[in-house]
């Protein structure tokens, strides 16, 4: 069985002049849980229906399960669970019906039990109709279906927007509960680094259609730092360190973030540059993300004024 | 198993639809038939001459003067609303609702996806504006209510309605599923089917209107096909 | 038995090192005894609602830090504190990390015996546990 569970080659797919996905380049192996981050507009929802064969790319391509993805077989979707963008379902169903009609499409697949069991647990009647559910409910009830079939690949496009610290926790759970399943495969976006920190190995970053990281999460942690110069005198101008993402001169210190920058490297560029205190200031993953994607020269909303 | 599933979706979605075009056409075509058949109406003068016994007419007149002519018109509004409404309901509404990833990341073909839509509606039409023209019809040829046989051909003319029902749906269709905007190629698919159903209804030859009709619903199915197998959503 | 393993993932620290820390002072504490079975991996993931990866990481690192021992198809056990080596490089991290300690109290303005009272009443805090283990053997 291939390892490579998903494969994009120089993914790009321009709408007008601008591409909205940028030579992607991405394998992620199998039993990986990949979380899949960027700003608002990155391109994530975009490379996601690429992967998935709902868009066609304008250069490049991709597969699943070893599958180019413009000629997905019934067969490999079968294998694929996929939890769309807003997850939309048809208003007028019920649950019940839903669910009927999930499983006719997995008639040796299907866990009754962990649907029905998920259905309990989230407090969810299946009389009930999707136009009744809230926001956080649909979220379940499409968890739910994408979950019961266990899928060898599971697919979320940002499955926690909108729903509130509770409803997220809930929906963290059972992906925790899928994960334990050996050899399961997810790839899913997120806005928030804590459930991403939460539950992944494998970050993905991506910025402006172009992906900026992927490597494992602890690597990603490990890389991205922030080291604090201090100075009696005056504060050089001039900072040229390799790995440099951004630097902010303080009264008399030096805030430098570096990533996968060399310790040693550091130490003698502070050296160098007479720094007398070095601090290393460790950053949460939101911190990180935000320093690794901002432009070089990003300016501040507000500027804080002494009076 | 998985179609059966699919076309259980769509044709339920149909379903309120189909409804409210049976609904229409019997309660319309059922009372202009009654209007008539209980003299209420100035048109039954003219049956009423012809089933005196002995009285000889030219066949040609049959069809005009048939108290059906006046329900034709309600087939006509009935199949064509309901394939217009059916179109946008299958293939505009869920460009809104956003279903269409939900709906296609299926164990299926795509073209399995488009056929369940194409039989719901199908089915939809025949059963909706099909069976209560029937029943129509059946009511006309009663002899307790106009006292003659009504004419076959307005039998067919009513499917003909219904068939151009069917043009409609698919033409709605295929604009729904087209890229483009507004004012170009998108509105190739409702623009096509208008022409077919202004050119059918001025023919008086059956043959011709069928062949007109036959040709456009294979333009048009081969068009929704080609459109819903390379789409993006 | 994992009430006392709570994560924050929006804080500093990757969330592996959060459970390494909080069983290393559970163990200097004495609240795990030498010998005490520690929770399952895929049991403390669900419960800490993490990735069993993460979890699996933490009691690696324990097992090089010397902390737990895990016997395969048993689990993972608290090691014997006899056995636990500390080399130099352990007693120079654990320099630097002293200094800081000092750094930050010299300039809070804290006193060296002020400082040094302070230590000892937090070790005593420590010891009365670890008293309680040494009795128990």
């Amino acid at each position: 069985m291939n390892d490579t569970v998903l494969q994009a080659k120089g993914l790009t797919k321009y709408y007008g002049n601008s591409p909205a996905v940028d030579h992607l380049d991405l394998e992620i192996p199998r039993g990986c849980i990949c979380g899949f981050v960027g700003r608002n507009g990155a391109g994530k929802t975009t490379a996601i229906k690429l992967m998935l064969g709902l868009l066609e790319p304008t250069a490049g391509s991709s597969s699943l399960l070893g599958c180019d993805s413009s000629a997905l077989t019934p067969a490999i979707r079968q294998r694929i669970g996929y939890v769309a963008e807003g997850h939309r379902l048809f208003r007028w169903m019920t649950i019940g019906g839903l669910e009927r009609f999930q499983r006719a499409f997995f008639p040796k697949q299907w866990d009754d039990k962990l649907f029905g069991d998920m259905m309990e647990y989230f407090d969810l009647p299946k009389r009930k109709k999707i136009k009744h559910l809230s926001n956080g409910q649909r979220a379940q009830v499409s968890l739910a279906l994408a979950l019961a079939p266990n899928p060898e690949l599971l697919i979320m496009d940002d499955p926690t927007l909108g729903l509130d610290a509770a409803i997220r926790r809930q929906f963290l759970e059972g992906m925790i509960e899928l994960i334990m399943r050996q050899g399961r495969t997810i790839l899913f976006s997120s806005h928030i680094l804590g459930d991403v920190e939460r539950v992944s190995d494998r970050i993905v970053v991506i910025d402006k259609g172009v992906l900026r990281a992927n490597c494992s999460l602890e690597q990603f942690q490990r890389a991205i730092r922030k080291v604090v110069l201090g100075f009696s005198g005056d504060v050089p101008g001039q900072v040229d360190i390799e790995g440099l993402l951004h630097c902010k001169r303080g009264d008399k210190q030096l805030e430098l973030t570096l990533v996968g920058a060399d310790d040693e490297k550091v130490a003698a560029f502070a050296k160098s540059i007479r720094a007398e205190t070095y601090n290393v200031v460790t950053m949460s993953l939101e911190d990180q993300f935000i320093e690794f994607t901002a432009p070089a020269n990003h300016k501040r909303l507000f500027q804080w004024e002494e009076r | 198993m998985r179609f059966a599933a699919l076309f259980g979706k769509e044709f339920r979605e149909c379903l309120p639809w189909m409804l409210l075009a049976a609904i229409v056409l019997f309660a319309f075509g059922g009372f202009t038939l009654r209007m008539q058949a209980h003299d209420i109406n100035p048109i039954r003068e003219w049956s009423r001459g012809y089933s005196t016994p002995g009285t000889t007419m030219q066949a040609s007149r049959l069809t005009f003067n048939s108290p059906l002519a006046v329900v034709g018109p309600w087939v006509f509004g009935s199949a064509i609303g309901l394939g217009l409404i059916l179109g946008a309901c299958q293939f505009w509404i869920p460009n809104f609702t956003r279903t269409w990833p939900f709906l296609l990341h299926r164990s299926v073909h795509r073209s399995t996806v488009l056929a369940a839509k194409l039989t719901a509606a199908t089915v939809g039409l025949i059963l909706a504006v099909g069976g209560i023209w029937v029943g129509l019809f059946w009511y006309a040829c009663r002899p307790d209510v106009f006292g003659m046989p009504q004419p076959a051909r307005i039998f067919i003319e009513g499917w003909i309605f219904i068939t151009l029902g069917l043009v409609a749906y698919l033409g709605t269709a295929v604009s729904g599923l087209s890229e483009a905007r507004w004012y170009t190629t998108k509105i190739f698919g409702i623009a096509l089917a208008a022409i077919v159903i202004f050119v059918t209804a001025m023919q008086w030859s059956l043959v011709w209107a069928l062949a007109v009709i036959a040709f456009s619903i294979a333009l048009l199915l081969s068009q929704l096909f080609d459109t819903f197998a390379t789409k993006e959503f | 038995m994992a009430v006392w393993i709570q994560i924050l993932p929006g804080s500093d620290e990757p969330i592996y090192l959060q459970v390494v820390e909080q069983v290393s002072k559970a163990i200097a504490k004495g609240e795990l005894a030498s010998g005490d079975k520690l929770p399952a991996v895929r049991k403390l993931a669900s419960e800490l609602v993490i990735n069993p990866n993460t979890v699996a990481r933490a009691y690696t690192q324990l097992e090089q830090a010397g902390l737990v021992v895990t016997k395969t198809g048993s689990g993972t056990f608290v090691s014997d504190p006899k056995l636990r080596r500390s080399d130099a490089a352990d007693i120079n991290a654990l320099a630097e990390r002293i200094d800081t300690l000092i750094t930050r109290a010299l300039n809070l303005g804290i006193e060296a015996a002020d400082l040094t009272k302070l230590f000892d009443s937090r070790l005593a805090k420590f010891a009365g546990q670890s008293d309680k283990r040494a009795g128990e053997k």
